[in-house]
């Protein structure tokens, strides 16, 4: 359970990790916003990087530029990544 | 430069070196150009010892694997010069100069039904052969819509190359590795029904630390996995491509490898080994067909191994990490 809560885009994207990756045994609410998603915090891994880009593609429009950039800020947390889509969003 | 890796030192000089070559061919002809490459070749063939070593490592293993090939005599003298032959013909076709009737597409059909199905696809191939003749597979099928994805580093040599060039400009995919916004960019070609051409037999653009050893001429050797899990991720076809010198010209094969229009999730893993292997099987194949036609001069089966590697655990880590090395690249 984490201590803050998500905003309701927070909330949503949390929901579209957890099915895209498929994860096991955790929710929306065990995400903490500001925790990392990749190695020590939710333990996303590169390949997980890849589908994550295409979800956010294929749900929201986004593209992303260049492969160092989105790796090091807008898929740094759930927060950032909240940011991301609030600015670059299509539909 | 002695201690400087074979291909390395062809690499340094390489855009000059290639307009040199060019224009030795075009005033002395075949001949001419066959009898500089050759004292060229004993010239690298005696100072690189490296490179003729991973060439015999080479020989013994393809044919211990394979008693039937028959080697000539001299055959990493003559592998060196094959590699200069290559070159030589990678640069003509840049510039639109190797006659459309030289190169021979063995799986026509195939190649056909593969464009007509619109579903696009990747396109493996490997430093067996010499697939830069198949920009002129773009000229061949109008209706193929054909990208190259490139290391940056090494799009910037072939953009050099390419200024000076007159034959039609090939799409290309410039990336430093393969990352989030690159899997969107294949998925937008793949989806308008276009091919994206990777080569799938060494790591210049990969996912970093991805690799599996494989077996190849009885012997486990690491191949990237990048190409087989964009594959996976994009839901789609990978085709296997060799154009290959022989007598008569030039030979395109292009063939099936794995499909992954219908692969589960759960699936990916086994998928990828099987993809992965198949690749590695039919390259065997072939380079019992091409023995001479095998461009990568290094020791092939001595790379990294997944045992001795660091798990790439983060896309985080891999964006930090320094780009692969273009060494290998001739």
């Amino acid at each position: 359970m984490s201590d803050t809560p998500l905003t309701p885009l927070e909330h949503e994207l949390a929901e579209l990790i957890i099915n895209t990756l498929e994860l096991e045994d955790v929710t929306s609410n065990d995400i903490d916003p500001d925790d990392p998603l990749f190695g020590e915090g939710l333990g996303l891994d590169s390949i997980d990087a890849l589908e994550l880009g295409l979800a956010l593609q294929k749900h929201y429009g986004i593209k992303l530029d260049s492969d160092a950039e989105d790796n090091q800020t807008h898929f740094a947390s759930l927060r950032h990544l909240a940011a991301l889509v609030e600015a670059r969003r299509e539909k | 430069m002695s201690n400087k890796h074979w291909s390395e030192v062809k690499e340094s000089g390489s855009v000059t070196g290639m307009n040199i070559m060019l224009g030795i061919h075009r005033w002395l002809g075949d001949t001419g150009y066959n009898t500089i490459l050759f004292f060229v070749s004993v010239y690298y063939w005696c100072r690189n010892p490296l490179a003729r070593r991973a060439s015999r490592q080479y020989q013994r293993r393809l044919t211990s694997a394979h008693p039937d090939v028959r080697l000539p005599a001299l055959a990493t003298l003559r592998h060196f010069m094959a590699f200069g032959i290559a070159m030589r013909d990678k640069v003509r076709a840049l510039h639109g100069q190797i006659p459309l009737n030289d190169v021979q597409i063995v799986d026509h059909a195939t190649l056909r039904d593969a464009i007509t199905s619109g579903r696009g696809g990747l396109i493996l191939v490997s430093h067996l052969g010499n697939h830069e003749i198949c920009q002129a597979l773009g000229t061949l099928r109008p209706d193929l819509k054909i990208s190259v994805l490139m290391h940056t580093r090494h799009a910037q040599r072939f953009n050099t190359l390419l200024s000076r060039s007159s034959g039609p400009r090939p799409d290309i995919i410039e990336v430093s590795e393969i990352g989030p916004a690159t899997a969107q960019r294949l998925g937008d070609r793949i989806n308008e029904g276009g091919f994206v051409v990777i080569a799938a037999d060494r790591e210049p653009i990969g996912l970093t630390g991805r690799r599996r050893a494989l077996e190849f001429m009885g012997h486990p050797a690491c191949f990237p996995e990048g190409a087989f899990w964009l594959a996976a991720l994009l839901r789609c076809p990978t085709w296997f491509l060799l154009c290959a010198r022989e007598r008569s010209g030039y030979k395109v094969h292009f063939e099936p490898l794995a499909d992954a229009g219908t692969l589960k999730r759960h699936e990916r893993n086994a998928w990828i080994d099987q993809g992965m292997q198949a690749y590695a099987d039919r390259l065997e194949q072939f380079c019992c067909r091409y023995p001479l036609e095998w461009f990568n001069f290094y020791p092939f089966w001595a790379q990294r191994t997944p045992a001795n590697e660091p798990d790439a655990t983060s896309a985080l880590q891999s964006a930090e990490s320094t780009p692969p090395t273009t060494r290998h690249d001739p």
